[in-house]
């Protein structure tokens, strides 16, 4: 078994690496460095070439300072975890290509890790007596879906988003509000200060696990495109948009819980940093189920869940070969088939 | 033995060569757009030939831009990845398009022109005189029509070679006067890298290979747009740490 793993992860607009170290199933987080690439804000997304740029001139160095803050020399680290996918293909080529090399060169194992895997995990860093059952609502820029974890590897898809992500609704819904990006922290800041009075829909809230959310989104357009003072109204159009997402992922995952049975739910992503839905779902869950959220580090695109992740596979004897690609539409490991499911079972980032 | 390892991947047929100096002892190619796959097994395999390992390697070429932006950062993410772990390894780049006009100049006496495709009616090219022990830069790797590359030209090239020399091959006969030498064989090679080795100018040694990007040849669109939109260059960032 390893006893210091090196993550890295690429898939999306941050350069991160981190070490872990321990032994047995309860590794320890003994660095993590997260670089987030502040030149797509004047796009107000992100720009896959330029992030894939980026990551090639800041890859080496992240690696270096993480390893420098645990204080592990390279030659003690005994495998690799990286991001294989889903993502933006270009930004995931860097790091799968650099982290073979160099466990090639090290003559260390290297293992692909699925991006979505990783944000499960990533709870476990901080609590290492969470165990499966659970329920996961995992919530970011590129994905929004619930599964049913019956055990580390093993995945049921209770639902996904038709159509956009919940953290992609909240960047485009800034966007129509002149808000920076990303756009979850500038909403949620701005609702505060607002009140819930333009009465969106809460689309499918009423149908099964699924998730959409470009209806509303587009309802957000309508309603700033009325507005004759989008000064006076925006705090109150970031709030009631931000409300209705909310009513639906803690809606929706409490059915969730409802049909699984399971006593314990956890939250994971880059939405999941958004304070007002953690602690809606813990209120509504209380009683019923325990709701686990990372703290907001853990929950952005990082490595240290990455490397937690590999950790798992690594225990099981698991290892990528040479050949190991990025996938862009890289399907969850482990997942498997709902009888009472009507959507398909893996999904595009 | 100093062992070298070069490898091109700024197109669609990679390739990979381990050499003595400029003698090239093993190479390989592959395409089908899966360099990433393909590339260190490929090292491997090359490196297995001469019964050699990447511990024994002294030195590592990478082929730089223009060319294909992922291609590129396949290349040279697996050179960082290599040389964090082997620091002493010297790395080195030349231009891919010097590796293609290399080949060329195995079949014709005097300048060969090196153009690959760039997309949107351009090419990235470039034009050199490659004589048995002297290298002449003739034109520099450019990006613009072929018809950019004709009035940049101080000379007239006797052969083009590459994947731009095909998808403009009229205008590429009227310059040179024969038709081009295109891929398979009319594209840069590994090998060639190795074969360069030993001329003046044609390698530039990179100090820091772990922090550095290759030439691209071009500027990421959403760049160009940016700023053409707002008449001044993009906001340079290194990020913010969290």
């Amino acid at each position: 078994m390893a006893e210091v793993v090196l993550g890295i992860e690429t898939s999306c607009d941050e350069t991160s690496a981190a070490v872990l170290v321990g032994d047995g199933d309860r590794p320890e987080l003994a660095s993590l460095v997260i670089l987030s690439q502040d030149i797509h804000a004047v796009f107000g997304g992100v720009v896959p070439e330029l992030a894939s740029r980026a990551h090639l001139r800041a890859l080496d160095p992240v690696v270096q300072s993480a390893l420098e803050q645990a204080g592990v020399p390279l030659d003690a680290v005994d495998a690799i975890a990286v991001t294989e996918g889903p993502g933006l293909i270009g930004a995931l080529i860097v790091g799968v290509c650099y982290a073979k090399a160099l466990a090639d060169a090290l003559h260390i194992p290297v293992i692909g890790v699925h991006h979505l895997e990783g944000h499960l995990f990533a709870p476990a860093l901080e609590n290492p007596d969470l165990e499966p059952p659970f329920v996961a609502l995992l919530v970011s820029g590129g994905h929004t879906l619930l599964l049913d974890v019956p055990a580390w590897g093993r995945y049921r898809l209770l639902g996904e988003t038709r159509d956009d992500a919940a953290g992609e609704a909240f960047d485009k819904v800034a966007t129509l509000l002149g808000l920076g990006y990303p756009g979850g922290p500038e909403i949620e800041r701005l609702a505060e200060s607002g009140t819930d009075r333009f009465a969106f829909p809460r689309p499918m809230l009423h149908a099964g696990c699924d998730f959409s959310f470009s209806g509303l989104k587009t309802a957000v357009l309508y309603a700033v495109r009325a507005s004759d003072d989008i000064a006076r109204d925006r705090p109150d159009l970031a709030a009631s948009f931000q409300e209705a997402v909310i009513d639906v992922l803690v809606q929706k995952t409490a059915r969730a819980v409802e049909s699984t049975g399971r006593r314990s739910v956890i939250l994971g992503g880059g939405v999941a940093c958004n304070r007002t839905l953690a602690k809606r779902l813990a209120r509504h869950l209380a009683g019923t189920a325990h709701v686990t959220v990372a703290r907001p580090r853990l929950n952005l695109d990082n490595a240290a869940m990455i490397a937690r992740a590999g950790w798992f596979h690594l225990q099981r004897g698991e290892r990528s070969d040479r050949t190991l690609e990025a996938s862009a539409t890289l399907p969850l490991p482990g997942i498997e088939p709902d009888p009472a499911a009507s959507t398909p079972v893996t999904r595009s980032s | 033995m100093t062992l070298t390892l070069a490898l091109d991947t700024a197109t669609e047929i990679g390739s990979v060569a381990v050499g003595d100096g400029h003698l090239v002892l093993a190479e390989m190619s592959f395409g089908g757009r899966r360099h990433a796959a393909a590339l260190l097994p490929a090292v491997h395999d090359v490196l297995d030939v001469v019964g050699a390992t990447l511990d024994d390697l002294t030195t590592v070429v990478v082929a730089d831009g223009p060319g294909s932006f992922t291609g590129l950062r396949i290349g040279w993410a697996t050179v960082q990845g290599l040389v964090r772990a082997r620091d002493s390894i010297r790395v080195a780049t030349a231009p891919s398009l010097l590796g293609a006009a290399w080949v060329g100049s195995q079949f014709s006496s005097g300048p060969v022109a090196a153009l690959y495709d760039a997309l949107r009616g351009e090419v990235y090219g470039a034009v050199y005189q490659l004589d048995a022990d002297r290298l002449e830069v003739v034109l520099r790797p450019t990006l613009g029509t072929v018809a950019d590359l004709v009035e940049q030209s101080p000379v007239r090239p006797v052969l083009a070679v590459g994947d731009g020399a095909g998808v403009n091959r009229s205008a590429i006969e009227a310059w040179t006067g024969r038709a081009p030498l295109l891929p398979p064989v009319g594209s840069a090679r590994a090998g060639a890298l190795l074969a360069l080795a030993d001329l003046e100018g044609a390698l530039r040694d990179i100090p820091d290979p772990t922090s550095c990007e290759p030439d691209y040849g071009r500027a990421a669109e959403a760049q160009v747009r940016w700023e053409r939109q707002h008449g001044r260059p993009l906001p340079g960032s290194t990020g913010h740490a969290r």
